[in-house]
């Protein structure tokens, strides 16, 4: 089972580790004989979908799994010493030292009532048996390392002092303080913005590059893999089913579960109109592993075999393994989702009817100050904003959070009243949240959720609605027996899917879907893409789709406005916009997304955009971008570019856009 | 924080005219008037009158208002009816009372409360379910048991069957140890509830806490488990325990007036009855005054404390 290895002494060594999740329903093996190796110095991916194990796998070297998790089996060997045997005393010398680890919320990882100093320099003094000024003094410096402006001042802030970014800094100086000789990064970056993530993968690859340390890095993005893995572990269904360099990985995955991965990226194919490709079906139930292959029922290529013998990982060349009977893995024509060169189904391209028009939004929110010393303030939500949507168009809106992008969703649906301009919509708007697991109520079923804007309108009687029901269902590709579950018998997919019937119940002209896929994982992200597709070209609705997904965002959308605090700084049709951007912050936020392509990764500018979102409270005099922008100048500092039109088709808020 | 002091004092001063108003025009909702209640059927006609007069129950209310407030403010409490004892001197002797039973009940149920259900939380979260179920299960049935039942069984057990304490008597400031206890048992008989609610609390907050992602972040800088649950999750948790304890604080006064008439002892709430059973009108409006004062007080307390151990808190 274990991988052969170039490197003589591996820095870590795992071999056959095994990891049960011990519940009255059951035993879950979560990590179900996991071996693999990582070099000094070297940068380990693993990927693979919710439940596939990579977190428990990562929280399992050093045991730091809550119960019912528990390391059932197998070895750590970390310089050879083996990790699994030691006691929790001997491993509390290891944690924190030997191997530091960052987690994925900054906005919980940090204790929330103790200042950032008193977390930071305990651990220093400890293990590097620091006096408490030397300590300090180390503190500073890592915090500097890590980009925090000003860290002598900011160490004795408290975390809600900060912005994610800023936090996910502190958690990465706090890791690396001690001088670990490995870092496990548990989705580091999941929360974060683009243009943050770019800045922060960047500030890991540097520091652990300067440090020598080696690193272990879990995340379901493979455009960030390919940005900072030296090799990647493809898991899936609590184990590893492919081990390789990056390149072979991408170039000449030979895995099925890895090929479809790889696939489900949107390719040049599918925005030349074609469908995204998708894999069928879901992952595995892990309380009742199947025997054979996990991966068989989602496989084009699966034998009989694969029901009953379990493939193990088997050399596929140096340092390249894969767990499949099949040396290639899927064929050429397997390859190929039959789905994706059927062209859509009546795609006509937007029609000429306006549906939805903004004119000179503007939105402000007051902060209450009624015994506050300081003034009352004015955030500037939305700044002056014009949009048009036309019958059958998505018009994708992108931008950091906190650009305004969520309260022009609401303002759009009439929960929020803007503060002045205009908005017309023909017909009603409805929308699709982005968390399918808080936005229904747990305790009606299925039937029931879908009914209920019908109900609240008063839309005809019981059998009707029963009916429209019926027929909604079938729409999102859910069969009947759906209507009698509750949401907790439901993947987040199918949520999603409920989501959507429920916005179309009332024949909505516009549907407003803020990040709807970003809980989802990729191969489920597809379906529920490829679906929305299919009822716009079917029904004829407008989407106004926010995102945060660029990739999604370009594949969804026939036109783009790129937002930035409060206000419209490129608009345009999606391919131009993304192919030629005219703004420098559009230009910055494509450059920011890692593209899922090692040789591409490797010649790309490391961080495109620095510092911040400023304060909506304190927006800048001249252009908004400014403080941010590479080529701002005196001009851009003092007087505000206007939305104008750039060539035919686009409008652009930049000086220097020409 | 000088800031959210000063606005929580600007509260607490609004709060407290509220209370006192309060107070005054709920009192005179009585059916007939306060003269008529405290002479029950004793007086009538010309002398029921001569009382009214005496006690300015024939001023507009309005004026009665302004006097009631005007002689708060001068600290002038006025006199018991039957006895003519000023107040004022009554509350002097009985208040230390009261307090030192409260606050050693406060203290006693901290001391053990706590680390009960520390533990307990530290348990479960380790999967070992028996002491905690053991706890949490004594913690709900002690919660269940009225104070004045569980004041009778430890008066007969520890005083008339055992005779560890003695069950009346004198209460003097002079002798510490006699009156320690004197005041012990009534004590004992408020922490039981009060611990069990509070351990009860801990444990639950403590727990929650204890799955936090800050705590894993803890862990993984290699710190051990006792100093995890010490310095992270009970300086986390202590916020809604702190407002409990605040909360609590109600609970022990209503306690107190029960288990000092039980136990004889002269604090504030033997004084109540005393007022109640006496229909010593002015009496009981002064003592309703001072509790929901003392509750107000105790309340801007629990702010300020929240307030330093939170820095997040901002109203």
């Amino acid at each position: 089972m274990t991988i052969q290895q170039s490197i003589d002494t591996p820095l870590l060594d795992v071999r056959d580790m095994t990891t049960e999740f011990r519940t009255e329903a059951g035993t879950v093996a979560a990590v179900n004989g996991v071996s693999f190796q990582i070099g000094q110095g070297e940068r380990v991916a693993v990927v693979g979908e919710s439940g596939s194990g990579k977190s428990a796998m990562a929280m399992s070297l050093l045991k730091l799994l809550a119960l019912p998790g528990e390391v059932t089996g197998g070895q750590v060997l970390l310089d050879g010493r083996d990790l699994a045997k030691l006691s929790e005393r001997q491993l509390n010398k290891v944690r924190g030292r030997l191997v530091g680890t960052i987690f994925q919320d900054p906005m919980s990882s940090l204790d929330p009532v103790m200042r950032v100093s008193e977390q930071m320099i305990a651990p220093i003094r400890r293990h590097l048996g620091m006096s408490a000024a030397q300590a300090r003094a180390e503190a500073v410096l890592w915090l500097d390392k890590v980009g925090i402006p000003d860290p002598e001042g900011r160490i004795d802030a408290y975390p809600f002092e900060m912005s994610g970014g800023m936090r996910q800094r502190v958690m990465i100086a706090m890791a690396l303080s001690c001088r670990p000789n490995l870092v496990v990064a548990d989705e580091p970056t999941t929360a974060l913005d683009v243009t943050i993530q770019a800045q922060i993968v960047e500030v890991l690859k540097t520091l652990t590059a300067e440090s020598g340390a080696a690193m272990l890095f879990i995340t379901h993005d493979l455009g960030l893999v390919a940005r900072f893995a030296h090799k990647v572990a493809v898991m899936y269904a609590g184990r590893i089913v492919e081990f390789g360099p990056v390149s072979e990985i991408f170039r000449d995955a030979r895995h099925p579960y890895s090929q479809s991965l790889l696939r489900t990226i949107p390719s040049k194919t599918a925005l030349e109109g074609g469908r995204l490709p998708q894999i069928p079906g879901l992952p595995p139930d892990m309380k009742h592993a199947p025997d054979g292959c996990a991966f068989r029922a989602r496989c084009a290529a699966a034998e009989d075999r694969c029901a009953s013998e379990r493939p193990a990982l088997t050399s596929r060349g140096p340092d390249h393994a894969a767990a499949c009977w099949r040396p290639a893995g899927l064929g050429e024509a397997e390859k190929q989702d039959p789905g994706v060169h059927q062209p859509r189904r009546n795609d006509q391209g937007p029609g000429s009817r306006v549906v939805v028009e903004i004119h000179n939004l503007e939105k402000q929110f007051v902060t209450p100050s009624l015994f506050s010393r300081t003034p009352r303030q004015l955030v500037r939500a939305i700044n002056g904003v014009s949009l048009r949507v036309h019958q059958r168009e998505t018009l994708g809106i992108v931008g950091e959070s906190g650009c305004g992008k969520s309260t022009l969703a609401r303002i759009l649906l009439g929960i929020d009243t803007p503060t002045r301009g205009e908005i017309f919509i023909d017909g009603t708007p409805q929308m699709i949240f982005q968390d399918p697991f808080s936005s229904f109520n747990p305790k009606m079923r299925v039937s029931t959720i879908i009914a209920e804007p019908l109900i609240v309108k008063d839309w005809g009687d019981a059998a009707a609605r029963a009916e429209r029901v019926r027929w909604l269902i079938s729409k999102v590709g859910l069969g009947p027996e759906y209507l009698e579950r509750y949401p907790s018998e439901l993947s987040g997919g199918q949520r999603q899917r409920v989501a959507v019937a429920r916005a179309l119940a009332l024949e909505p002209s516009v549907v407003v879907a803020d990040e709807p896929t970003s809980a989802l994982d990729v191969s489920v992200r597809a379906q529920i893409i490829n679906l929305l597709r299919d009822l716009q070209d079917e029904l004829g609705i407008s989407f106004v789709f926010i995102s945060h997904d660029l990739l999604t965002v370009r594949y969804m959308s026939d036109r783009i406005a790129v937002m930035y605090l409060g206000e419209v700084v490129e608009y345009g049709p999606a391919d131009l916009v993304f192919e030629h951007p005219v703004h420098p912050y559009t230009r910055a936020l494509i450059d920011a997304v890692p593209v899922p392509d090692p040789a591409v990764e490797a010649n790309r500018s490391a961080v495109p955009i620095s510092g911040e979102l400023p304060s909506p409270l304190d927006i800048p005099a001249g252009c908004a971008f400014a403080t941010r922008c590479p080529m701002a100048t005196d001009r851009c500092r003092t007087e505000k570019p206007q939305l104008r039109k750039h060539s035919r088709l686009r409008e652009a808020a930049c000086h220097y856009a020409d | 924080m000088i800031d959210y002091s000063l606005k929580k004092l600007v509260q607490l001063v609004i709060t407290t005219f509220g209370v006192v108003t309060l107070v005054f025009f709920t009192l005179r909702l009585i059916p007939g008037d306060a003269a008529s209640a405290m002479a029950g059927d004793t007086l009538s006609g010309d002398a029921l009158e001569a009382l009214r007069e005496q006690m300015g129950l024939n001023e507009p209310l309005f004026r009665q208002y302004l006097d009631y407030l005007s002689s708060l403010a001068r600290f002038d409490l006025g006199e018991t009816i039957t006895t003519r004892i000023p107040i004022s001197e009554l509350l002097l002797k009985a208040v230390p009372i009261t307090m030192t039973i409260a606050v050693s009940t406060i203290v006693l149920t901290v001391l053990i409360a706590i680390p009960l259900g520390t533990l307990a939380a530290f348990m479960a979260h380790k999967g070992r379910k028996t002491l905690d179920n053991f706890l949490t299960g004594t913690a709900m049935i002690l919660d269940l048991m009225p104070s004045f039942w569980t004041a009778l069984v430890f008066l007969l057990l520890f005083s008339l069957t055992l005779g560890w304490f003695p069950a009346s008597g004198m209460v003097s400031w002079d002798d510490p140890w006699a009156l320690m206890q004197r005041i012990a048992l009534p004590v004992l008989v408020l922490s039981v509830t009060q611990v069990a609610t509070m351990a009860r609390i801990t444990r639950t907050s403590v727990l929650e806490i204890l799955s936090e992602d800050y705590v894993r972040t803890a862990r993984s800088m290699g710190w051990s488990e006792l100093r995890v649950l010490f310095r992270h999750a009970l300086k986390n948790a202590a916020l809604p325990i702190v407002t409990v304890i605040g909360l609590s604080f109600g609970n022990l006064l209503n306690g107190t007036v029960i288990v000092e008439f039980i136990f004889t002892v002269p604090g504030v709430g033997n004084l109540l009855i005393t007022g109640i059973n006496s229909r010593d009108y002015q009496m009981v409006q002064t003592l309703i005054v001072f509790y929901a004062l003392l509750f107000v007080t105790i309340n801007f307390a629990t702010d300020l404390v929240y307030r330093s151990l939170d820095p997040r808190v901002k109203f």
